[in-house]
């Protein structure tokens, strides 16, 4: 059983790097955020062999499943515009821009790039030296960590980390989420073009029996998150692969939420985040001290709160931009289907 | 009972939260982000008093001190960085003010205008947020992502304009930035992976040289001079800067790149400086060297008001480099109050400089240096703001300028090091070449100058000439913000180790 | 022991291919997926550095960092996104470094 394991581990460490490879080396856009998406679920397995089960979750929801319907959803709007753009200039002319220049680079000057590679050779191997000369701190702050658990108020190790000791980082976070979103908004505006376009039966169904349950999905996550992998990060990602089914069917309801409650809803987390941090300081203590012994408490009223957030913030990261003025984000409709059923079923 | 760690939880927290709140009101946006910045200045201020009364500081967030939680480090250099962002902020804030409210007036296109009003408020709160709490952090991993949130938000800012120079320039600003952040992380990485500890303070403590010691420092080096845009590495600056909407311009250029320096600072002054061998801050000093002669050299060589101005910060940027070895020859501490007033007297300058190129952008509708001619009989007051400016840019006395190169020329002269003195004099006749360029067109006397009807609300010329009032200021009152620095400082190297548990 | 070695040297290749991609790729969209390759490359070395021996208990610390990475990844990897789309709805192409000089050409703006 070991020795399949540990075949298994060294076909996952070999497998990573050449994926990566393969990927940037396709000439074909499709085919690499395909190759990326498939990346990303390896990565995840990865981590369930490193025993960090929350990491894979995080991994397989955002890092693969999100990440990749962003970048299914951009290249599909940038086909679009190189469409229209060919259309308007009768010529094909601009096909060449996409694959052929960073091959005739290559062919033009191998030297600079048999260099680069050599260089990053050179990098990869004294860094994988220097490491395997120096050998880690035993632990790290594992022990100082198992050692405070009883005062964090959960049973997780990786939720106290996030929510307790390293609160304040957390905090920040969602303010880089938070911000993420509001860049988005600030860059653009999410176009109406297919407003009468009507989701097939399988798309309905799905959604009409999908969406419930990873709602459910995503509230367990949270709740679990205090005593074992999950918690508002994997959480809020279902929640958010929930919106962005929506999104995909094309949802009057979603197309309904005024824009005002969105906004509150992409705030919601990191405010209440931020104010119970403010609060804690109420009883004398520091930012983010909660007092006596209802830590957990705090922590799940926090976590629900930003896993809706994130939720929420991650769906209209997807929608890509904010909304237009009479109703709310629709989306893409050809390209999404194959990410958000493969995100159903993580789910 | 407030006292110094109150303000300073103040100075992180209240910038967030009006963030949130101005994009939930967006139409409120422009007054909460005032209010957000006087209640910002006003911490500030708070801080720096009570700091001077009971001296350096560690204040553990969420109660866990430093191995395991994130620490709050408040030392002489941190208060004055945070108090030279609150200033200029707050300046830039009354400004940015001015500047919306003027463009959303006279443009037909209220739309866009207000659209651009309604989205800086909120990002640049949040980037001020995150300035102060990279300050203010003892954190390498909190510090990672305190750099994240400066990079996006600089980004956002960067694009906001939304001309196509703009978005160019902002994508570029951002793949440096990932990049940056990505090497930065690494070393992080590799730092925890061989101490297993993330506290910079116990950091210092734990270093010794190893090669994974030697491949994190590289690391943390490279994107942090990413991402201070030293040459040759400067290339992203310049368009972003330039391109940017003019309160924008000044917080990049202003503010922006000293939160990176800031952290080259602490790593190379501070954490790494047992370790590290001379020549090493030679090279970045030599680096600084070019930085100054080729930003000086092409911002002589620009057409363009603004891509001057930002051609001038990648110069400017080379003297805080320039200071690094001499910082490691000076035995006494004169070289590192240099280098804190060349940061400040910089940062009050060029923010200055950029609102006052903003004011004649927006008068002559254009900023080619050649048609500006005779600006001063339409824009008095913003003419004189520039060259106020430029005066402490140039280091002439009694500016910030002067009084920091003054203090780097003793030192390299009595370190024997004269070579950075002759580059520290080259990089002042250089930048008085440039603002003599520009200078001499601004104030040459024409009767009529073709302008455009709108006048400039007076807020915008008056911030730009306090700020640059500032910077000149800033050499006669030097005495001042050094003092706070003896009072409690990192420096010299390893006085602040004790406060550690 | 040695199959975390593996996983270390796994890790810093992506870190390179990721580089080399991020610098070396036109297309911008290429760039981006570059950049998000080097991150995990990042994020693999920090896990494998939590695993440590097998007598010493995992270390959620570097859990919790990779968690806040992720995060951090997806959201300038969706401000990238759109830029990438306006750049390319701007100037008809998704490339870093335009034919007409360096985007400095360009009017400046107030």
């Amino acid at each position: 059983m070991m020795d399949v394991m540990g075949f298994f581990d060294i076909v996952l460490a070999l497998a990573l790097p050449w994926l990566g490879w393969r990927l940037l080396a396709s000439s074909d856009l499709f085919r690499a955020v395909v190759l990326f998406i498939s990346l990303g679920l390896l990565m995840s397995l990865t981590w369930v062999r490193l025993q960090a089960p929350d990491v894979a979750l995080a991994e397989a929801a955002i890092g693969a499943g999100l990440t990749g319907a962003l970048f299914l959803s951009a290249l599909r709007r940038l086909e679009r515009l190189s469409e229209s753009e060919r259309r308007l200039e009768h010529a094909g002319k601009r096909e060449e821009d996409e694959t052929i220049p960073p091959e005739k680079r290559r062919r033009a000057k191998p030297v600079a790039y048999v260099l680069s590679l050599f260089l990053l050779v050179v990098f990869v191997l004294l860094l994988g030296w220097s490491l395997g000369q120096t050998p880690g701190a035993k632990g790290g702050l594992g022990p100082a960590v198992a050692g405070q658990m009883g005062q964090s108020g959960v049973q997780s190790q990786v939720t106290a980390v996030l929510l307790n000791f390293r609160g304040y980082d957390t905090l920040l976070e969602m303010m880089v989420l938070f911000l993420a979103a509001l860049g988005v908004w600030s860059l653009t505006r999410v176009r109406q073009t297919q407003q009468g376009e009507v989701p097939g039966p399988v798309l309905a169904t799905l959604v009409r029996l999908l969406v419930p349950l990873m709602i459910i999905v995503a509230g367990y996550l949270v709740w679990i998150g205090s005593s074992r992998a999950g918690g508002a990060f994997q959480g809020g990602a279902v929640l958010a692969a929930a919106g962005v089914l929506l999104l995909l069917a094309n949802v009057t309801v979603v197309r309904q939420v005024p824009a005002g409650l969105l906004r509150w809803a992409l705030v919601l987390g990191p405010l209440l985040f931020l104010l119970t941090a403010v609060a804690c300081m109420g009883g004398g203590g520091n930012l983010l001290e909660y007092p006596g012994q209802s830590a957990g408490v705090w922590i799940l009223f926090i976590e629900s709160a930003t896993a809706v957030s994130i939720g929420v913030t991650l769906a209209a990261l997807y929608a890509g931009g904010r909304p237009p003025a009479p109703s709310a984000p629709e989306k893409d409709n050809e390209e999404g289907p194959g990410s958000g059923v493969d995100k159903g079923g993580k789910a | 009972m407030p006292d110094t760690a109150f303000w300073a939880v103040c100075l992180v927290v209240v910038p967030l939260f009006f963030a949130l709140i101005c994009f939930v009101r967006s139409d409120q946006a422009a007054v909460l982000g005032l209010l957000a910045a006087g209640l910002n200045a006003l911490a500030a201020l708070a801080m720096t008093v009570f700091f001077v009364r009971s001296g350096p500081l560690r204040y553990a967030i969420g109660g866990w001190q430093a191995p395991l939680g994130i620490n709050f480090s408040i030392d002489g250099l941190s208060v004055l960085l945070v108090a030279m962002t609150a200033v200029t902020g707050l300046s830039v804030s009354m400004y940015a003010r001015g500047y919306f409210s003027l463009r959303i007036g006279s443009a037909g296109e209220i739309n866009r205008h207000g659209h651009q009003r309604a989205f800086f408020w909120p990002v640049w709160l949040l980037l001020w947020g995150a300035l102060n709490g990279l300050f203010l952090s003892a954190d390498l991993f909190n510090v990672y992502v305190t750099l994240e949130i400066i990079g996006l938000s600089a980004v956002v800012l960067t694009a906001l304009s939304g001309k196509p120079a703009a978005r160019l320039a902002a994508m570029r600003y951002l793949l440096v930035s990932l990049l940056g952040s990505c090497s930065y992380l690494f070393g992080v990485a590799l730092l925890y992976r061989s101490y297993g500890i993330l506290d910079m303070a116990a950091l210092a403590r734990l270093i010794s040289p190893a090669p994974l010691m030697w491949a994190s420092l590289a690391l943390l080096t490279t994107g942090l001079l990413l991402k201070t845009a030293l040459f040759p590495l400067h290339f992203w600056l310049p368009p972003a800067h330039a391109n940017a909407l003019a309160p924008v311009s000044a917080i990049l250029s202003g503010l922006v790149v000293k939160a990176s320096f800031y952290l080259m600072l602490r790593l190379w002054g501070d954490i790494f400086a047992q370790v590290l061998p001379f020549a090493a801050y030679v090279l970045l000093g030599v680096l600084g060297c070019g930085a100054v002669l080729w930003g000086a050299v092409q911002a002589l060589l620009q057409k363009r008001l603004k891509m001057l101005i930002a051609y001038s910060t990648v110069a400017q940027l080379g003297y805080l480099f320039i200071a690094l070895p001499l910082i490691r020859l000076d035995p006494g501490s004169s070289a590192w109050e240099a280098v804190i007033l060349l940061i400040m007297s910089h940062a009050c300058a060029k923010s200055a400089m950029f609102m006052a190129a903003g004011s004649i952008f927006l008068k002559a509708g254009h900023d080619r240096i050649d048609d500006l001619a005779g600006i001063k009989e339409v824009l008095p007051i913003s003419s004189f703001a520039f060259v106020l400016a430029g005066v402490s840019l140039m280091g002439f006395p009694p500016s910030g300028g002067f009084v920091g190169k003054w203090l780097l020329l003793g030192v390299s002269l009595a370190g024997g090091e004269w070579w950075w003195g002759v580059m520290l004099v080259i990089g002042s006749l250089l930048a008085a070449g440039y603002v003599y360029r520009v200078a001499s067109r601004l104030l040459v006397f024409k009767v009529t100058f073709f302008s455009r009807r709108q006048s400039i609300p007076p807020v915008m010329e008056w911030s730009a000439v306090l700020l640059a009032l500032l910077a000149l200021l800033l050499g006669l009152l030097a005495g001042y913000p050094l003092g706070l620095l003896e009072a409690g400082s990192p420096f010299p190297l390893h006085a602040c180790r004790e406060v550690m548990p | 022991m040695n199959t975390l070695f593996l996983y270390t040297m796994s890790g810093l290749a992506l870190f390179a291919i990721g580089l080399h991609g991020l610098i070396r790729s036109s297309h911008l969209l290429r760039k981006i997926l570059a950049a998000n390759l080097m991150s995990s490359g990042v994020f693999l070395i920090m896990i494998v550095g939590a695993c440590g021996t097998d007598q010493v208990m995992i270390d959620p610390v570097p859990h919790a960092m990779v968690l806040t990475g992720i995060v951090v990844s997806v959201s300038t990897t969706a401000v990238a996104l759109v830029l990438v789309c306006l750049v390319q709805e701007t100037t008809n192409r998704a490339l870093l470094w335009q034919k007409r000089k360096r985007g400095q050409g360009g009017r400046t703006d107030a």
